[in-house]
C-alpha cells in the first residue's frame, strides 16, 4: 500500500479547480456560480497546504509561508462572500431573478 | 514589523474609519462636510509623503514583503492625488447616491489604502491581500446606487468576474509557491537566478495564471469583458476611480512581478516568453478597445472602451522590457489621471439624475459652461494624444520605447498607430458634440441651454485637472526625471 504523496494532493486540487471553473462557465444561476468560485479558492488552499507540508528545507523563507497564505485566503473569501451575497440579494429584490441570462440592461 | 513604515496606509485606513464614525453624528444636510474633511485628510497624507520623500536605499520590513522605494513612492503619490480628486468629485455627486453619505468617502479611503499597499507589495501575500482590498471595496462602490438596476447589475457582473479572476490568480500563486518554495519576490528571483527551480512547467503555468489575474485588473484582452458594463453602470465618481486607481494598481503590480520576481530581461533566462505574450495582448487590447469605441453613443461606455485601449498602450511600455518603457508607463499613467478624472467630472455634472449618458447631453456645452467645455475638450485631446498635452508625452514615450533601441515588434507599432487614428475619430466625435452638437435630433427637442452653476468642489477638480494636463504637457521634464528615478529599483537595462 502506497502512502498519500504530494502528487495526490495536487491532482485533487487541480480537479477541484477545473470543476469550479467549469461550474462558473456553464451554470447560469448566480448562487451556484458563486459556490463554484469558492471551490476554486479551496482548490488553491489545498494546493498551498500540500506544497507547504511537503516542502524540502530551503534557505529562503519559512516553511510555513504557504500555510500563512491560506489564512489570508480564508479571510478574504469570507469578506468576498459577505459582500457578494448581499449584492445578489439586492439584485434579487429588484428583479426577482438570479439568472445571469436576465442581466441585460446594458447592451453593446 | 516597523510600524512607521506603513504610517501612511494606517493614516488612510484610520481616516476611513473616522469618517464612517463621524457620519453617524452628522445631520444629512451637513454630509458634504465629511467629503471636505476626507479630502483635507488625504491632502495631509500626501503632504507627509512628499515631505518624507524617497529614501536613498529601498527600505523593506523584516519579512521583506513590504518595500518602500522610489517606485512605491511615485505610485503612492499618484494614488493619493487620484483619491483626493475623486473625493472632491464625489462631494458634488453625493445627493444622487441616496445613501447616508459617509460610506462612499470611507470606502474610497479603504480602496485607496489597498492601492497604497499594492504600490509597496513585494511578496505574493501582500499582492493578493492588497488586490482583494481594492476589488472587494469596488464591488460595494460599484453597486452603491442600489435604486438603479444598472448599478446593481454592474456590481454583480464585476463580482462574479472579479472573484473568478482572483481565484485563478490565487491558484497561480499556489503553483508558483510549489515550484519556488517561497512567496517573496526577491527570494523567487534568487531561486531563478541560481537555477534552483526544479518544476519549470509548474512555475510557468503558475506565472501564466497569475498574469491572467493581473490582466483582469488592467482590463486587457481577453480579460476585458467586465470593463464596459462596469464603467457604464457604476456611479460616475466610482468609474473615475476605477479607471485610474484600480488600473494603475494593476500596472505597478505587473511591473514588480515581472521585473523583481520573475527577473524578465531581454537577455535573461528564457523561462517565459512574456514579451511575445504581452505584445499579442497589447495589440489585441488596443484594437478591441479602439474598434468597439467607434460606434458608442453612451459616454461612459465609450470611455470604458477607450480605457481598454489605453491599457493596451501602457502595455507597450512593458513589452519593451527596458527602463525607458517602464518610465513611459509611469508618465502615461500620470497624464491619464488628470485627463480621465476631468472627463468623468464633466460627465457626472452633466448627466441628469438616473438618465442615460448619451452623447447628446454635451450639446451646447460651450454656451452652458465654457469652463467645462474647455476642460472636456482638452481632456479628450489629451486622451487622444494631441500635443502639447500630457497624454501626448506619455503615448510618444511608450511608442519610442518599443522602437528604440531595437524594434523587436515592428508590427506592434503599426497596430498602435492604427489605434491612435481610430481614437482620433471617436474622441473628436465628443468634441464635435460639444461645439456643434444638435442635442437629441431624433426627438426634435431643443437642447438644454440654461447655464450650469458649478459647485466649488467641482471647480477645484476641474482646475487641478486642467493645470495638470497643461503643465505636464508643456513642461514634462520634472515628471520624466521622477519616473526615470522611480524605475531604477527595477534594475532594468537602459
Amino acid at each position: 500500500m502506497t502512502s498519500v504523496g504530494l502528487e495526490h494532493y495536487i491532482v485533487v486540487s487541480a480537479v477541484l479547480f477545473c470543476l469550479g471553473l467549469l461550474g462558473v462557465v456553464i451554470r447560469r444561476n448566480l448562487i451556484v456560480m458563486y459556490m463554484s468560485l469558492e471551490l476554486m479558492l479551496n482548490a488553491a488552499t489545498l494546493a498551498l497546504v500540500a506544497f507547504s507540508h511537503f516542502q524540502p528545507p530551503t534557505p529562503n523563507g519559512s516553511p510555513f509561508d504557504g500555510q500563512i497564505m491560506v489564512f489570508f485566503i480564508i479571510t478574504v473569501a469570507a469578506a468576498e462572500v459577505a459582500v457578494g451575497l448581499a449584492l445578489i440579494v439586492a439584485l434579487y429584490r429588484k428583479r426577482q431573478t438570479i439568472d445571469v441570462a436576465d442581466l441585460t440592461s446594458m447592451k453593446l | 514589523m516597523n510600524l512607521t513604515l506603513i504610517s501612511l496606509e494606517i493614516g488612510v485606513a484610520l481616516l476611513g474609519v473616522l469618517v464612517l464614525l463621524a457620519g453617524l453624528w452628522t445631520p444629512p444636510n451637513r454630509q458634504h462636510l465629511l467629503g471636505f474633511c476626507t479630502a483635507l485628510g488625504l491632502t495631509i497624507v500626501l503632504a507627509l509623503l512628499v515631505k518624507q520623500g524617497v529614501a536613498v536605499d529601498p527600505i523593506t520590513d523584516s519579512s521583506g514583503g513590504f518595500v518602500l522605494d522610489g517606485l512605491a513612492v511615485f505610485f503612492k503619490a499618484l494614488f493619493l492625488l487620484a483619491g483626493i480628486l475623486v473625493t472632491l468629485l464625489t462631494m458634488g455627486f453625493s445627493n444622487r447616491l441616496r445613501t447616508a453619505g459617509a460610506e462612499v468617502y470611507a470606502l474610497n479611503c479603504f480602496a485607496l489604502c489597498g492601492m497604497l499597499f499594492a504600490a509597496s507589495a513585494n511578496s505574493f501575500v501582500m499582492l493578493f491581500v492588497s488586490i482583494e482590498l481594492i476589488t472587494i471595496t469596488f464591488y460595494v462602490l460599484t453597486s452603491l446606487q442600489s435604486h438603479r438596476l444598472r448599478s446593481l447589475e454592474a456590481g454583480v457582473k464585476y463580482l462574479i468576474l472579479g472573484a473568478a479572476a482572483s481565484a485563478i490568480m490565487v491558484f497561480g500563486i499556489a503553483l508558483i509557491y510549489g515550484s519556488a518554495h517561497t512567496l517573496q519576490f526577491n527570494f523567487i528571483a534568487n531561486g531563478l537566478a541560481a537555477g534552483h527551480m526544479k518544476q519549470l512547467l509548474l512555475f510557468q503555468l503558475g506565472a501564466l495564471l497569475l498574469l491572467a489575474g493581473l490582466a483582469f485588473k488592467i482590463a486587457a484582452v481577453p480579460f476585458q469583458v467586465w470593463a464596459p458594463d462596469v464603467y457604464q453602470g457604476a456611479p460616475t465618481p466610482v468609474t473615475a476611480f476605477l479607471a485610474i486607481g484600480s488600473k494603475a494598481a494593476g500596472f505597478v503590480l505587473l511591473l514588480r512581478v515581472l521585473y523583481t520576481a520573475f527577473q524578465v530581461q531581454p537577455d535573461g533566462p528564457r523561462l517565459l516568453e512574456p514579451a511575445a505574450l504581452l505584445s499579442l495582448m497589447a495589440a489585441a487590447t488596443i484594437l478591441f478597445g479602439s474598434l468597439c469605441a467607434l460606434r458608442q453613443r453612451n459616454l461612459k461606455r465609450l470611455l470604458g472602451y477607450a480605457s481598454i485601449a489605453s491599457a493596451g498602450y501602457a502595455l507597450l511600455g512593458i513589452v519593451a522590457l527596458n527602463e525607458r518603457g517602464a518610465a513611459a508607463v509611469l508618465v502615461y499613467l500620470a497624464g491619464y489621471l488628470f485627463a480621465i478624472v476631468a472627463a468623468f467630472t464633466v460627465i457626472s455634472i452633466l448627466t441628469p439624475d438616473d438618465e442615460d449618458e448619451d452623447l447628446s447631453i454635451l450639446a451646447e456645452l460651450h454656451q452652458r459652461s465654457p469652463m467645462m467645455a474647455v476642460t472636456l475638450t482638452l481632456a479628450v485631446a489629451s486622451l487622444a494624444g494631441i500635443p502639447p498635452l500630457a497624454g501626448f508625452i506619455g503615448k510618444f514615450l511608450l511608442l519610442r520605447a518599443v522602437i528604440e533601441p531595437t524594434a523587436t515588434f515592428p508590427w506592434l507599432v503599426s497596430v498602435a498607430l492604427l489605434g491612435v487614428v481610430a481614437s482620433l475619430y471617436y474622441y473628436f466625435g465628443i468634441i464635435r458634440e460639444i461645439f456643434w452638437g444638435t442635442g437629441q435630433w431624433w426627438t426634435e427637442k431643443k437642447p438644454e441651454s440654461a447655464r450650469i452653476k458649478l459647485a466649488d468642489s467641482q471647480v477645484v477638480v476641474l482646475l487641478i485637472c486642467l493645470l495638470g494636463m497643461l503643465v505636464l504637457g508643456l513642461y514634462p521634464q520634472p515628471l520624466l526625471e521622477l519616473a526615470t528615478d522611480a524605475v531604477q529599483v527595477l534594475k532594468l537595462a537602459n
